[in-house]
């Protein structure tokens, strides 16, 4: 393994392995083992500065195939909330991965809140074992990562105005609505939030690399923004 | 029954509910009261404890705990709390804490309650 800086071609990618199953069959086994931490997965990273964003939320879609009695859920799973006067949906928890469910009648489900692509998955697997364990037919199809966030802190003030003025195209900065400029960046197609203390949250990505992609086409221009003491 | 509202039926489990249940079997065995007076004197029990505890009940307690799980359905919120401390205020000398290993709360939505708003309930042991 190269360190971070070489920009392998082909690295082991993390993004979607091939090892899709439809069915949770013997899923015991897999809810059991911990959380398989991809080593390799911070690939072609040039970290600027040693800097690298944290992912904050990763927001992951899952297709039950298989009509749900919300009731039901609600009456027997753990740490399940079913309000249908304010929400159509079952709101549900696990503690580990830390992470929220958002489950459908129509079977369809929204996890919320991991921290890494191989935690969202493990709970999304999660919290379908719970949904089969209490008698549905409960499939794991169409998993999806539809959002990751990330955030960084690149350790000096920036000037907002200049960088608004001069990026006006992708910048929106109006101070008076929000503290912080939002800058939309192309490609990758990422939106970024930059405030004055020099903090960036990242957000919009499908896959992490878009994140890191962001993060470094992002500073070269902050450098040149730095707003000196 | 002459009032519309009815109240939860939960504090007929309490010690002062189940004694008031005793007795009103005994007199049905005996034969001194008709089942339907029982019934009757229930339901004013019902509406007569509600109103007790929402008016008459200023103490306050506070419960410090491991929330172990959680369940919201039907306007029932369901929570058993790991080593929960109840800070009882306003009794004895104040400041008392009880303790349990584990205690299972629910909270129903009291009639007077806004919509989201949750209130009134009981708690007890929780096995």
């Amino acid at each position: 393994m190269s360190g971070l800086a070489l920009p392998s071609k082909a690295g082991p990618s993390n993004a979607q392995p091939p090892r899709e199953e439809d069915t949770l069959a013997g899923e015991g086994e897999v809810l059991k083992r911990p959380a398989q931490k991809v080593v390799a997965s911070v690939p072609e990273i040039t970290a600027v500065q040693g800097l690298v964003p944290t992912l904050q939320n990763i927001v992951a879609t899952v297709n039950l195939e298989c009509r749900l009695d919300l009731k039901t859920i609600a009456l027997h799973a753990r740490n399940a909330e079913y309000n249908p006067k304010r929400f159509a949906a079952v709101v549900m928890r696990i503690r580990d991965p830390k992470t929220t469910a958002l489950i459908f009648a129509s079977g369809k489900m929204v996890v919320t809140g991991a921290k890494s692509e191989d935690d969202s998955r493990l709970a999304s697997r999660k919290y379908a074992r719970i949904i089969q364990k209490l008698g549905f037919d409960a499939k794991f199809a169409e998993f999806k990562i539809q959002n990751i966030v990330g955030s960084c802190d690149v350790k000096f003030p920036i000037r907002l105005e200049g960088l608004a003025f001069s990026h006006g195209a992708f910048s929106s900065y109006e101070p008076e609505l929000f503290p912080g400029l939002i800058y939309r960046m192309m490609k990758p197609k990422v939106v970024l939030l930059i405030f004055v203390s020099g903090k960036i949250v990242l957000t919009g990505a499908k896959v992490r690399e878009e994140i890191y992609m962001a993060f470094n086409q992002i500073y070269s221009v902050l450098v040149e923004f730095r707003k000196e003491a | 029954m002459a009032s519309g509202q009815s109240y939860y039926e939960f504090y007929r489990g309490s010690s002062i509910g189940t004694a008031l249940t005793d007795s009103l079997d005994e007199l049905i065995t005996q034969g001194d009261i008709p089942p339907q007076l029982a019934m009757r004197v229930l339901q004013q029990f019902d509406k007569s404890l509600t109103e007790c505890l929402q008016k008459n009940v200023k103490h306050k307690t506070t419960v410090k705990g491991h929330l172990a799980t959680y369940r919201l359905c039907d306007d029932v919120w369901t929570f058993v709390v790991k080593d929960p401390q109840f800070k009882m205020e306003g009794i004895g000398s104040g400041g008392e804490v009880v303790t349990a290993p584990k205690v299972k709360i629910v909270a129903c939505k009291s009639g007077d309650a806004p919509e989201g708003k949750k209130s009134g309930g009981r708690s007890g042991d929780y096995a």
